[in-house]
């Protein structure tokens, strides 16, 4: 598939190459003639100079025959504005960018971005994962992020600990969807199952309430 | 009315100026310290215009401007691209009625007209009016 990046910092430049690798056709636009030169002399000719939300720009880069566009510089304006120009004046089928704020990760959905990749949301699961002293993980978002689905680990010495299901008084809207042993066992989320130390709980919870859930799952005795 | 301005350039102080002179209570938000001193000094310091120092693109400094209660959102910074982001959110996230923005690439006109936020290109009315000028000495 022939591809359009946009920004060949940090993220453009090796995304370039694994794209290239996996067999794509990949052209790259910035504005910055020191990052073009670099990418031509490491990829060959597949960078120009130009400015993400210029149309001229985009054309020169083939936008008209790209059956994607990945808007990946440091200005989350430039990249909203990138993905957009390439819809409304090249009908680029895919549009993907890369949102640095969360709050712009929303606006970008709600824009008609089909893919938002949120750089905190991406970060704070890998460190999530990484420290077990925090024990929320933000899986997914669901249904435009007005839910997530959510893994909450239970500490051993929690008020939960001990309790069945129906005894937690969860928030309004929250689904337990599974719970998972510290031996790897999946339990069915039924209203009588025992919540044992050390569980995970993987939650469907509307977003505003992940904070109360996270609360009631995790308090200390 | 209420009418918060993103950007207190020479086009954001010249409007805030000319819309508090028709008695609108106005809000600018601009995050370079050094840009107000364009904005009319006895009018900020009477409290006709509120002046928020902060990076106006954010839901966090649009709340602060009073958002919820503007009737019209104006973004007239230099950048387009950052004009049509916080255009967007006035418009999506927090339903300001009337939405405008200054661009100066005539893609980015074309683009924010078809979402249904008002455009005024610098550039076009300038010469637009340049040539009315003429066209009325000739």
């Amino acid at each position: 598939m022939y591809l359009v990046i946009v920004g060949g910092g940090k993220v453009g430049a090796p995304l370039a190459s694994s794209l290239i690798n996996e067999g794509h056709e990949v052209f790259v636009l910035d504005n910055d003639p020191d990052v073009v030169a670099s990418l031509q002399r490491e990829l060959g000719m597949i960078a120009t100079i130009g400015e993400a939300t210029s149309v001229r720009a985009l054309q020169d880069a083939g936008a008209s025959r790209a059956g994607a566009i990945i808007a990946t510089t440091g200005s989350d304006a430039d990249n909203l504005a990138a993905c957009q120009l390439a819809r409304t004046n090249f009908d680029v089928a895919r549009t993907i960018a890369i949102a640095h704020s969360p709050e712009n990760a929303e606006l970008f959905d709600r824009s008609g971005v089909d893919l938002v990749v949120s750089a905190t949301d991406l970060v704070l699961a890998n460190l999530a994962t990484a420290l077990p002293a925090h024990p929320l993980i933000r899986l997914m978002p669901v249904a435009d992020r007005s839910q997530e689905l959510v893994a909450i680990k239970l500490p051993s010495a929690g008020t939960a600990v001990g309790r069945t299901l129906s005894e937690l008084r969860l928030p309004y809207g929250t689904k337990i969807v599974l719970m998972i042993t510290a031996a790897g066992q999946s339990k069915p989320p039924d209203s009588d199952a025992l919540i044992e130390a050390e569980d995970e709980i993987i939650a469907l919870s509307p977003a505003n309430s992940t904070a109360e859930l996270w609360e009631l799952l995790t308090e200390l005795r | 009315m209420n009418v918060i301005i993103v950007g207190a350039g020479n086009l954001g102080s010249s409007l805030a100026r000319k819309l508090s002179d028709l008695g609108h209570k106005i809000t600018v938000i601009e995050k370079n310290s050094k840009a107000v001193s364009l904005l009319p000094r006895g009018r900020v310091d009477s409290g006709a215009i509120t002046v928020i120092h902060r990076d106006g693109s954010t839901g966090a400094a649009m709340l602060e401007a009073g958002v919820t209660s503007a009737d019209v959102f104006i973004a007239a910074t230099g950048k387009d691209s950052l004009n049509g982001l916080a255009a967007q959110r006035a418009k999506t996230i927090f339903r300001v009625e009337k939405v405008m923005t200054i661009v100066r690439d005539e893609g980015a006109r074309i683009l924010y007209d078809s979402l249904g936020i008002s455009t005024i290109n610098k550039a076009t009315l300038a010469s637009d009016r340049l040539v009315s000028v003429l066209t009325e000495e000739a």
